[in-house]
């Protein structure tokens, strides 16, 4: 199974350094939550992860392969991101059958994830009609679509109500108990505490803890207050 | 099929948008022929027959906004991060976009060729005046038109490609054919001139427009149209290929 390497990973946007020498693992079977601030850097992380923004310096690795040079991107990562779009004019399935066609996956495929996120009924709905907690819906069967062994979401309870979050929770502990790597980054301390094993903290584009969950307390008084105290001391 | 070419097709199966903009090209001609019909009124002239033929060349400019949909809109809808998650070395993407686009500036050519033909004999029956469909001079009209239709697809792909904005690659291309090509054309003399794409295409499509004098053969219109299409196709290639997508 495929781990998620994280190696010195710098990015410059001109003055601008949003993320500094950034070194962490996501390995297979748990689910790492990646939490930071707004502005920390996690999601340039995630697309620097994606072969979606070219690193300054440093490389990210899936399976020990840059995301860049996988032979089948689709079938070993399922990525979900923040600024993934619909066409407004396209339905659901269609949006996920273009994405199918893509990966060389049979439109058998489409119907599968639409059964698993609980999206059949609205799959004939223009993308114009999504609500956001559809869209994310969407964005989680697209992610599923390839079957992959590492799953890549940023901030997928946004938008989902409570029985969504409940519902998003065992999906993630499931494909991580398969053997999966999981690596979401989020918002939630308290939704992360019920889920997760390994806890990534970022601040200012800079790694503040790496390990396992435990480490930092188990209860989400615990985590918020080393979250604030590891987020709020700058260097 | 290729995975990306069977996407990229399934990709315009799926929304309504492009086919609406290309009916535009269709509509161009019936009301352009119509026009030239009615004020014309010396249709025994042969040459007017091919003037109405030329209107097949004017409706490139509906398959250069359709291609410059098919980069800068994936960039407007948010559905690029998409493609290139499936596609991380993105070069695939391009060169399959100017492959179906290309491909279907051509149907659409097709149909508006035959929609030329179809109004243009209709025109002429109804004023008595004959009309000869076999004239090499019309299988050239109509062939540089439809070549156009082509040529500016993949055009519109590449400057969608590095514009990327959708509404500024399109005000760009507008801008470009209405007002500065005249003005740098003016600015270079009409021996280079008719080197600029629209020229160039007043040559291959054979739609004097802008009453030039000078203008390149057909042929030669076609092939700096070509190398205008390679030009755009490869800047398009090489600002996307390591572009970072936010």
């Amino acid at each position: 199974m495929a781990e998620v390497a994280v190696c010195g990973l710098t990015k410059r946007f001109g003055q601008l350094t949003a993320v500094r020498d950034m070194s962490f693992t996501a390995p297979a079977g748990k689910v790492t939550a990646f939490l930071g601030p707004n502005g920390s850097g996690k999601t340039t992380t995630l697309r620097m992860v994606l072969g979606l923004i070219q690193p300054t310096a440093g490389q990210a690795l899936i399976g020990g392969l840059p995301y860049r040079r996988l032979p089948s991107p689709r079938r070993t990562v399922g990525a979900l991101l923040e600024a993934t779009g619909c066409h407004p004019g396209r339905r659901a399935r269609n949006e996920l059958r273009v994405l199918a066609a893509a990966g060389g996956f049979p439109d058998a495929r489409v119907d599968e994830v639409l059964v698993q996120v609980d999206l059949t009924a609205q799959a004939d709905r223009r993308g114009r009609g999504f609500s956001l907690g559809m869209r994310q819906r969407l964005g989680i069967a697209a992610a599923l679509l390839g079957d992959p062994e590492v799953l890549v979401l940023d901030e997928p309870a946004n938008g989902l109500d409570p029985a969504g979050q409940a519902w998003l929770r065992g999906l993630l502990r499931r494909l991580a108990d398969e053997g999966r790597t999981v690596l979401v980054a989020s918002h939630l301390l308290s939704e992360v505490v019920q889920t997760v094993d390994q806890v990534v903290i970022v601040s200012a584009g800079q790694l503040r803890f790496a390990g396992p969950l435990r480490e930092i307390g188990e209860t989400s008084q615990a985590l918020e207050s080393a979250f604030l105290s590891l987020t709020s001391a700058p260097g | 099929m290729s995975p990306v070419i069977r996407s990229e097709f399934r990709k315009l199966s799926t929304v309504r948008a492009p086919w609406l903009l290309l009916a535009a090209g269709p509509l161009i001609i019936v009301a352009g022929i119509s026009g030239l019909a009615a004020s014309g009124g010396h249709l025994r002239d042969p040459a007017l027959q091919s003037r109405a033929f030329s209107h097949v060349g004017l409706t490139a400019i509906v398959t250069l906004m359709f291609g410059i949909l098919a980069v800068a809109g994936e960039y407007r809808h948010g559905t690029i991060t998409d493609t290139y998650l499936s596609f991380p070395g993105r070069r695939a993407v391009i060169v399959a976009k100017l492959a179906v686009y290309g491909l279907v500036g051509a149907a659409a050519g097709l149909v508006s060729s035959v929609t030329a033909i179809v109004v243009t004999a209709a025109w002429w029956a109804s004023q008595g005046a004959s009309f000869q469909l076999s004239t090499a001079e019309t299988w050239r009209t109509l062939g540089g038109g439809l070549a156009a239709n082509v040529a500016f697809a993949m055009i519109g792909v590449g400057l969608g490609a590095v514009i990327r904005n959708l509404a500024a690659a399109a005000a760009v291309a507008l801008a470009w054919i209405a007002l500065v090509e005249g003005i740098v054309g003016q600015l270079v003399g009409a021996g280079l001139a008719r080197y600029l794409p629209f020229y160039a295409s007043e040559s291959l499509d054979r739609a004097n427009l802008t009453a030039a004098t000078g203008l390149l053969p057909q042929w030669g219109g076609g092939l700096v149209l070509l190398g205008y299409a390679v030009i755009f196709a490869g800047a398009g290639l090489l600002t996307t290929l390591n572009r970072d997508v936010t």
